[in-house]
């Protein structure tokens, strides 16, 4: 069943437009030399001068890229593994295993950041990187748990088996059958837990450590005295340097998925 | 299968990385830090940058989101962890309450002697033992005489038919419920209930008028057209007008409501000496009016006054205001009732 | 299955079992404790077996805003479907090199500060901003229209910021969708719409379902939205929440609140899973 028209492109193309405006007037009032987003008052390039100069957002940020990644790492090993795992278990206990994973996503950050903060203290745990990760992998882990279980099912389970019936090891399977068959789903889901570890700010508020600020903290902080376009220039860069990992990581992917193709 | 490793190569260098630069941190000498622990955005980088080079001691820089948050953090640590905590006057009366603050060694700041006398002896600090004011805040109108067609003198005339949609409010729930107190002839801080119903009642028919409620760059609303009145922050104040000279600035005829932002030095602060040589450092006269044109609060360095952007300084008539103070459990939460019927209302 | 096999399968879910009992449930547990707990009167509670928290609920004043979350949610969730559902269908289709930049695409947007991306949205949509120019210039409108810091702002927030969840979820089940069983249904005379609400539309449910669940209880949760793109004027059970937690500093009645919501959420995982079961047996065959 071929689609031939190409409404369904246009209309990919639309939301994406629409999805990508605010951003572009974000990056467009990063060079406005007024501090308030009221109205275009001039080209300046002083938000970029004072954040080159603000030591602490470029640490922040630094930080937020650390917890997101070790975040993200360990939730994509619990989650992908758990999902396969949980999708051949039949424990009485899978269900609300399964359900109370998921209720991190589903409660306001606010009261599970307050909970953790006491929790934490209760196990006597440092504030710091430690109890940031493990307070962001606990949000993180549903995306992925979700995405890779819907992945697999449906998914045709004869194939992992036949594998095994020739004698490959289960670890085996699991890398050369399994793993490619949910790798979009890992990989959809770790782009998420990403972005939410990376923009999260109300429950690392109040389980960071006393000289560890993340950089939604910065920004959220800013509050009382009105959130400046630094934080617009900032954006700015982060989004030129993802698009440019982007662009060089899919140039290189090209390239080694040709050379690949024979295996 | 080349791929994989590579991928795994990679993610573990990435890991093994963040790893590293995680604890790395903790092994720095703490005498040579200081924790500050408040807003972002309340000190320019050049004053902490001086610091570090007058003093040797690295400035750390943390950041809460609201004073509540200082304060759970702040009695999670025992009053340990953050060297000077600077936040707004009730939260310091309970922080005092809870044994979290100590007491300022005055002979290590010689600098005390700028602090305007005009906001010691507070509520929050009656015997100033405990305290170093930062900057000092009065909620202002600020409306756009284009777009309103009478003169506005005070908090009543927010309630004017006229203004139908056309009105943005700070968000303070005790602020907005104390300036409706003082239209009725009331104290911001009223204890009793059935006059705090009332209140509530007429702030159901200021519902209306209102066009945004915002804590946050609620100056914009102004500046963009969205709103012609505003009930704005100090900062927010200078900020709009610095922005449109022809906005028109009323000091409310029934009285103002302020606040006052403090500095304290913990309880247990892991490194106090160079606490008390940080608040010492910004109550030098140079120094403090470069904070209070940053942050654009009113002055309260005396010494500081003549080096301010002139907006800055207090209006003499400011003796009059009033400042919000902490009140009973039954009284603050009608005041939390009358904030959500009122949000609520606004629709 | 052997005895030696269950154990190695066990491995595999130990983590998740482990890192859920400890470091979800147990934080849970605190907050529902806390839900029954008695608010001390300046700062702190005391652990007093109360039910008062519950009983607050039920005033006008909170019940009024868990109805207008609940609009809000349905609202939001349902142009979610719409929006989201043909966008995760449609990126299913293209071809294996656009499937990933379009999914590169949407999560780019999202690696920078939603506070951030929401102040882009006042910009179009102030009084004096790009939108209603772009309006007027074409005549469709004299005078500006007031969309900021209104309903359809908050609207138009939510969904901006949600709908990528729907999209992914959509676009992860219609991508191992197995495509013979339209064709079987379009080659036994099926229509096109036909063969899309019997077969393609069920096989993809799960994807739709989960998409429902991380929408529709987070955006009741998402109140910095309905902040600044609508002027505070909707109070939002998450909102409440937040106001509890500060400035009534009222953690065993904010507790409440949570637990009630937590409870809602369980309702809707609780239909998701009854309805979805079927569907895992069915795509096995």
């Amino acid at each position: 069943m071929k689609n031939r028209t190409k409404l369904p492109n246009i209309y990919l193309a639309v939301i994406m437009i629409i999805m990508y405006l605010p951003l572009v007037f974000v990056v467009v009032f990063s060079f406005n030399e007024s501090k308030l987003t009221a109205a275009w008052t001039g080209f300046s390039l002083k938000w970029y001068q004072t954040l080159w100069h603000n030591e602490g957002l470029r640490e922040a940020l630094w930080n937020s890229i650390v917890l997101g990644v070790l975040s993200c790492g360990v939730s994509a090993v619990i989650g992908t593994i758990g999902a396969i795992g949980m999708a051949r278990v039949n424990y009485k206990s899978k269900g609300i295993v399964e359900y109370i994973s998921t209720l991190p996503i589903m409660i306001p950050e606010i009261i599970l950041g307050m909970v953790f903060l006491a929790f934490f203290s209760l196990l006597n745990l440092p504030f710091g990187m430690t109890t940031l990760v493990i307070a962001h992998t606990t949000f993180c882990i549903p995306y992925i748990f979700m995405m890779v279980k819907a992945r697999l099912v449906g998914i045709d389970k004869s194939i992992a088996e036949a594998a095994r019936d020739l004698g490959a090891t289960q670890v085996r399977t699991f890398f050369d059958i399994t793993l490619p068959l949910i790798m979009p789903a890992v990989m959809s889901g770790c782009l998420l837990a990403f972005a939410m570890s990376f923009d999260d700010v109300v429950i690392s508020i109040f389980v960071n450590g006393p000289k560890l600020n993340t950089l939604p903290i910065k920004i959220y902080t800013q509050l009382k005295t009105g959130v400046t376009p630094e934080i617009n220039a900032l954006c700015t860069v982060i989004l030129i340097t993802v698009i440019f990992i982007l662009f060089i990581t899919s140039a290189l992917g090209n390239r080694g998925r040709r050379t690949d193709k024979g295996n | 299968m080349k791929r994989r490793t590579k991928l795994l190569g990679m993610l573990s260098v990435v890991l093994a990385a963040a790893l590293i630069s995680g604890c790395g941190e903790k092994k720095e000498d703490d005498s040579k830090e200081l924790v500050l622990f408040t807003w972002e955005g309340m000190f320019p980088q050049e004053v902490l940058d001086g610091f570090e080079e007058e003093t040797g001691v690295k400035v750390v820089y943390s950041n809460f989101d609201t004073d509540e948050t200082m304060l759970e953090k702040l009695s999670q640590a025992k009053g340990g962890d953050y060297d000077v905590v600077i936040a707004d006057d009730y939260i310091i009366e309970q922080a005092v309450g809870q044994d979290l603050v100590q007491k300022l060694d005055k002979a290590e700041i010689p600098n005390y002697k700028n602090i305007n006398p005009l906001y010691q002896g507070q509520f929050y600090d009656p015997k100033d033992e405990y305290t170093v004011p930062y900057g000092a805040g009065i909620p202002l109108i600020v409306y756009d005489p284009e777009q309103v067609d009478f003169e506005i003198k005070g908090y009543a005339d927010l309630w004017n038919e006229a203004l139908k949609d056309k009105v943005a409010l700070t968000a303070n729930y005790r602020v907005i419920n104390g300036i409706t107190l003082l239209t009725m002839g009331k104290s911001m801080n009223e204890e009793d209930t059935a006059v705090i119903g009332e209140a509530g009642e007429k702030l159901l028919e200021l519902a209306p008028n209102v066009r945004m409620i915002q804590d946050d760059n609620t100056q914009n609303a102004l500046l963009n057209g969205e709103a012609a009145v505003a009930f704005l922050y100090t900062s927010q104040v200078t900020q709009a007008l610095s922005e449109n000279p022809d906005l028109k600035v009323v000091y409310p005829q029934e009285g103002l409501g302020f606040g006052i932002m403090s500095a304290f030095i913990p309880k247990d602060a892991p490194n106090a000496a160079a606490a008390h040589q940080f608040l010492n450092y910004i109550l030098e006269p140079e120094k403090a009016a470069e904070c209070f044109n940053y942050i654009g609060y009113y002055s309260t360095n005396k010494e500081a006054d003549p080096l301010v952007n002139p907006n800055l300084v207090v209006p003499s008539d400011v003796t009059k205001g009033e400042i919000v103070q902490n009140v009973s459990a039954e009284a603050d939460e009608a005041y939390n009732k009358n904030w959500t019927e009122f949000k609520a209302a606004c629709d | 299955m052997t005895k030696k096999k269950h154990s190695k399968v066990f491995l595999t879910v130990a983590p998740l079992y482990l890192f859920t009992l400890i470091f979800v449930l147990g934080p849970l547990l605190y907050m529902i404790g806390l839900s029954f707990a008695t608010n001390n009167d300046s700062w702190g509670v005391t652990w007093k077996f109360t039910l008062e928290n519950y009983k607050k609920i039920f005033e006008p004043v909170y019940l009024q805003s868990f109805a207008q979350s609940f609009q809000l949610a349905f609202f939001s969730t349902l142009l979610i479907m719409l929006i989201g559902y043909p966008f995760g269908y449609f990126m299913a289709k293209l071809s294996a090199k656009w499937k990933k930049r379009m999914m590169l695409l949407i999560m780019v947007p999202f690696w920078t500060s939603s506070l951030i991306r929401m102040y882009g949205w006042i910009i179009i949509l102030q009084a004096k901003g790009v939108f209603n120019k772009l309006l007027m210039a074409l005549g469709v409108i004299d005078e500006p229209l007031k969309i900021l810091y209104s309903y359809p702002a908050v609207l138009i927030g939510m969904v901006y910021a949600l709908v990528p969840f729907m999209m992914l979820a959509v676009y992860s089940s219609v991508e191992k969708m197995d495509w013979s069983l339209v064709e079987a249904a379009r080659d036994l005379g099926a229509s096109p719409m036909y063969a899309f609400l019997t077969v393609t539309l069920k096989l993809t449910l799960p994807g739709l379902l989960s998409g429902v669940i991380l929408t529709f209880v987070p955006s009741m949760g998402l109140f910095f939205i309905a902040d600044i793109l609508g002027g505070n004027k909707i109070v939002l059970v998450g909102s409440l929440i937040q106001d509890q937690l500060t400035r009534g500093s009222n953690w065993p009645f904010a507790a409440a609140l949570a637990v009630l919501l937590m409870v809602m959420t369980s309702l809707m995982m609780y239909l998701y899973r009854s309805i979805t079961h079927v569907k895992d047996l069915e795509g096995i065959f």
